[in-house]
């Protein structure tokens, strides 16, 4: 794509200038670590000038659980129960990422089936972590109604999911090769039933009650704007960069898994505002529900697991990198193999880890009533950021 | 932008705001009252790994071959097999403890099971005051899997 193309114009800084000449007294505030706005335990120590945020340092570290060392004790399929306590809001492609990692560097074919399925279950996974991301965005804010409609919604879409994979939240679905266990016609019909239903009341109750209300988007609108080139300079994906204006989505510049036989849009933001960069991740809600449709409509029967080959299992030497576009942005496995029964070495490329560096830049000069939608915009998961 | 189109603007989004949730007046409740109504759970969730008991003779299907021991990712599964009377290891388990502290309830160990010996039962509120009373043994893992066995053929299903 071309540069003049990714660009787009009219990204304009809007913000109250510090005022110089004044003398200058700050004072710190340390936000967190056990904060309710903070979506996990983070801590950031605000400097502040009146109610101006002048600085922000944020502290991670506090969930960190040493993910990549214990893989290194792991048999391959051990890990991918552990994959889902990284980004434990969107689980599934945490797991789709490695499992597609360890399959490139086996050659092992998924059956069609399974395929699909996995497509399916990606996006029905984007949709959940993006409902449960304008349900706490809206909290942050101060709305609370928008909350509870999105938490009826998201049960039911959770009982699906217990039904399918035998679990609420950490599903430990995906396996190398396809899938864990095969879905029945009875679930797809309730499958298809929440969609409809979340298509036609869902998501138009969420952007009446939410995003089209006017203090919200007076609270939102022009704060914390990102250009596009600081955001690509930072190396921000996902909706952070689409926001931004930038149209970059992996399941279209880099295809994994099939992606390029569906039809869908690629939303992108004006401003790359707080508002933008929630209304990214609204508008996607629909795009999947477009991509879920088409997959359900080809969805073919067959076997759901392919071959795998038996014995324990080991990867030959060498290094693999596998990204996927996840709700937050792109999540990347590389792994490296000594030709042994476990990974040599496995690094977690985490969307969130690196939007979290945007903070200062972003919050430098805003109010400090705002920092915490800044911070709720950029949808971290601190299980994912400390892994 | 003038500030009585604000204030028109805002009562209006304060107006739709009410305007859905009066729908919600209309509409079943969602909510259980959870300790005294329970949501049933649906076949196939993933509670605690427990010990199948053959119907007809009473015997666990485990053969101690520990091959769920070594799926384990945590490693909370020790399994020891039995000593016969001649000094040699028969094929039932003298020892099987599985510490529910440490369970990640992935279901590898009832996937990697080639006897049909395990199966995830429906029991999640294990919660104890002391952490011994988390590690199940053999007798309390099959007591679990009799008392899911039994729900689920009440609830009219064909094993």
């Amino acid at each position: 794509m071309a540069q003049e193309q990714l660009f787009m114009e009219g990204a304009v800084e809007k913000r109250e200038p510090i005022p110089e000449n004044v003398e200058r007294q700050t004072m710190e505030l340390n936000l967190g670590p056990q904060h309710p706005s903070t979506h996990g335990v983070f801590r950031a120590i605000l400097t502040l000038e009146g109610e101006t945020v002048v600085d922000v340092e944020p502290v991670i570290g506090y969930l960190h659980r040493n993910h990549e060392k214990i893989y290194e004790t792991m048999q391959y399929p051990q890990i991918i129960p552990m994959t889902d306590r990284t980004d434990y809001l969107a689980p599934l492609t945490s797991e789709l990422a490695y499992v597609l990692c360890v399959e490139k560097a086996l050659g092992i074919e998924v059956p069609e089936r399974g395929r699909i399925l996995r497509i399916i279950f990606n996006e029905f996974q984007r949709i959940l972590s993006h409902q449960l991301y304008a349900a706490t965005f809206g909290m942050d804010i101060g709305a609370f109604t928008p909350f509870l409609y999105v938490f009826r919604d998201r049960e039911k879409a959770l009982d699906l999911m217990d039904r399918a994979t035998g679990a609420r939240l950490l599903f430990n679905y995906f396996r190398i090769g396809g899938l864990r266990n095969d879905v029945n016609e009875a679930w797809l019909e309730d499958f298809r039933a929440w969609i409809d239903n979340f298509e036609r009341e869902g998501w138009p109750e969420y952007v009446r009650l939410l995003f089209e209300n006017e203090i919200f988007r007076v609270r939102t609108k022009d704060i914390a704007v990102l250009p596009p080139d600081v955001a690509m300079a930072y190396g921000a994906s996902g909706p952070v960069l689409r926001a931004s204006g930038v149209r970059w989505d992996l399941r279209k510049a880099h295809p994994y898994l099939g992606y390029e036989e569906f039809d869908f849009d690629v939303p992108v933001g004006e401003k790359g505002d707080c508002y933008d960069r929630c209304m990214v991740r609204v508008m996607e809600m629909k795009e999947s529900v477009r991509i879920i449709r088409q997959a359900l409509d080809r969805l073919p029967d067959g076997p759901v697991l392919g071959k795998v080959p038996r014995g324990v299992m080991k990867l030959p030497k060498g290094d693999y990198y596998q990204t996927v576009d996840a709700p937050r942005g792109e999540t990347g496995c590389y792994i490296v193999s000594d030709g042994g029964a476990t990974p040599y070495r496995v690094k977690w490329r985490s969307p969130a880890f690196v939007h979290l560096q945007l903070l200062p830049y972003l919050c430098r000069g805003t109010k400090v009533a705002d920092f915490i939608a800044i911070l709720a915009t950029l949808d971290p998961v601190f299980g994912e950021v400390d892994r | 932008m003038s500030g009585l189109s604000d204030v028109v603007r805002t009562a209006k989004s304060i107006l739709t705001g009410h305007g859905i949730t009066l729908k919600e007046f209309f509409r079943e409740p969602v909510t259980v009252r959870y300790p005294q109504e329970k949501i049933e759970y649906p076949r196939g969730v993933r509670g605690i790994p427990s010990q199948k008991v053959n119907p007809e003779t009473g015997d666990l299907n485990c053969t101690a071959c520990g091959l769920c021991a070594r799926a384990c990712p945590v490693g909370v599964i020790t399994v020891e097999a039995m000593v016969g009377p001649d000094g040699k290891k028969m094929q039932y388990p003298a020892k099987y403890e599985l510490d529910y502290t440490r369970c990640l309830v992935c279901n590898l160990c009832v996937e990697a099971c080639p006897f049909d010996a395990l199966e995830m039962s429906d029991m999640t509120e294990l919660s104890s005051f002391s952490s011994e009373d988390l590690v199940f043994d053999r007798d309390r893992l099959a007591e679990i899997w009799k008392r899911s066995h039994a729900a689920r053929i009440a609830g009219g299903e064909k094993i």
